[in-house]
């Protein structure tokens, strides 16, 4: 069944519902399904589906360059929720490999692409390979672009395994960072002590800064890179089926 | 086994960057011979070839390739490195295919 999933068609119907309607609708399509958590913000999704399923799986990508506060917040979240939590990290030996190219700070020399991809994305995509579907905590507001296309269902092709499909969730793709806020502190969900010292975004910690009032949360992160446009997606007036 | 490459025009008329750079990868690495069409979408005209059999399948960024065999769904690969690995059968650097995936997919930044 799910590999019959219109995710197009769905898309349309899942963007008028709640991250909440949606997070059901998409545990209850899926029996190997995992929610992907940064240690930040994204933890209402935890909150939520955990009212639904209370042994939904999580998923944590501890690149080994987290802030300290966001470790004990990971532990924090696993305590709360009695949840299991899957920390992944990147193969030591391609780490080891980057490191001794290009030293612990290559990111402020080249782009943070590289070690993102050694240290988030090689194994994110391990992980990937072992689902049938994942969520994310992927909102519009979060880039600072117009053309931000974040729907709420999508067949990833990207990470999908070979001849397999993959179906990604972003249920909180149309909800803005104050609804986040307004949900945390409503529900009195547990949140990442660094954003009371004024981080919005978190990453990693060479990569994550406080922003002040009034700076759009993409200013937290990477800030030493100029803005790059970027120009992959296929923007014609309308080119659904 | 047919495969066609969409590349694309951008709405001010200039070539896509990233599809030349994947134009120069296939033609470097001796692999334009295994495209068998190569279409146009046009972000000035969804009409455009490419435009159209984007919204078939689906498709929200370029270039992408389109593999069809008889008989089976077509597949898709919008990451060059996955299409060279898995339907041409070549190794590819993992390194590369994974700057490929950051540098096309800026929504992982929020992961």
């Amino acid at each position: 069944m799910p590999q019959l999933l219109d995710v197009v068609d769905l898309d349309k119907t899942l963007q008028e519902q709640t991250p909440q309607e949606i997070l059901r609708f998409a545990i209850e399509q899926f029996g190997n399904i995992a929610i992907s958590f940064s240690g930040a913000e994204d933890v209402v999704l935890i909150d939520m589906a955990h009212k639904i399923d209370p042994d939904i799986e999580v998923f944590c990508l501890d690149t080994g360059r987290l802030h300290p506060e966001t470790y004990q917040f990971i532990e924090k979240v696993r305590d709360h929720y009695g949840l299991y939590i899957d920390v992944v990290n990147p193969d030591g030996e391609s780490v080891r490999e980057l490191v001794q190219e290009k030293g612990l700070y290559s990111f402020y020399k080249d782009n943070h692409q590289e070690c993102c991809g050694v240290r988030k994305i090689a194994p994110l995509r391990s992980k990937l390979k072992t689902v049938d579907a994942w969520v994310t905590g992927q909102r519009k507001d979060q880039s600072p672009g117009t053309r931000a296309q974040i729907p709420v269902i999508q067949d990833d092709k990207v990470f999908a395994r070979e001849n397999d499909s993959l179906t990604k969730f972003n249920p909180l793709a149309n909800w803005s960072s104050e609804q986040v806020w307004n949900y945390i502190r409503t529900n009195q969900v547990p949140y990442n002590e660094l954003h009371d010292k004024g981080y919005v975004s978190i990453g990693c910690e060479p990569c994550t800064r406080p922003i002040g009032p009034g700076q759009h949360e993409r200013e937290g992160r990477w800030w030493w890179e100029e803005a790059t446009k970027k120009e992959c997606g296929l923007h014609g007036n309308n080119i659904d089926k | 086994m047919k495969i066609t490459l969409v590349k694309k025009i951008l709405a001010d008329g200039s070539p896509c960057g990233k599809c030349g750079d994947v134009l120069a990868k296939l033609e470097s690495n001796n692999q334009m011979q295994h495209i068998d069409e190569t279409l146009v979408a046009d972000e000035r005209d969804n009409q455009s070839p490419g435009m159209l059999i984007a919204a078939k399948h689906n498709v929200n960024r370029a270039p992408f390739f389109v593999v069809e065999e008889s008989g089976q769904e077509a597949k898709i690969y919008t990451v060059y490195f996955k299409f060279v690995k898995e339907v041409l059968d070549q190794k590819t650097s993992e390194k590369e295919e994974l700057k490929e995936i950051m540098n096309d997919n800026p929504d992982l930044d929020f992961i």
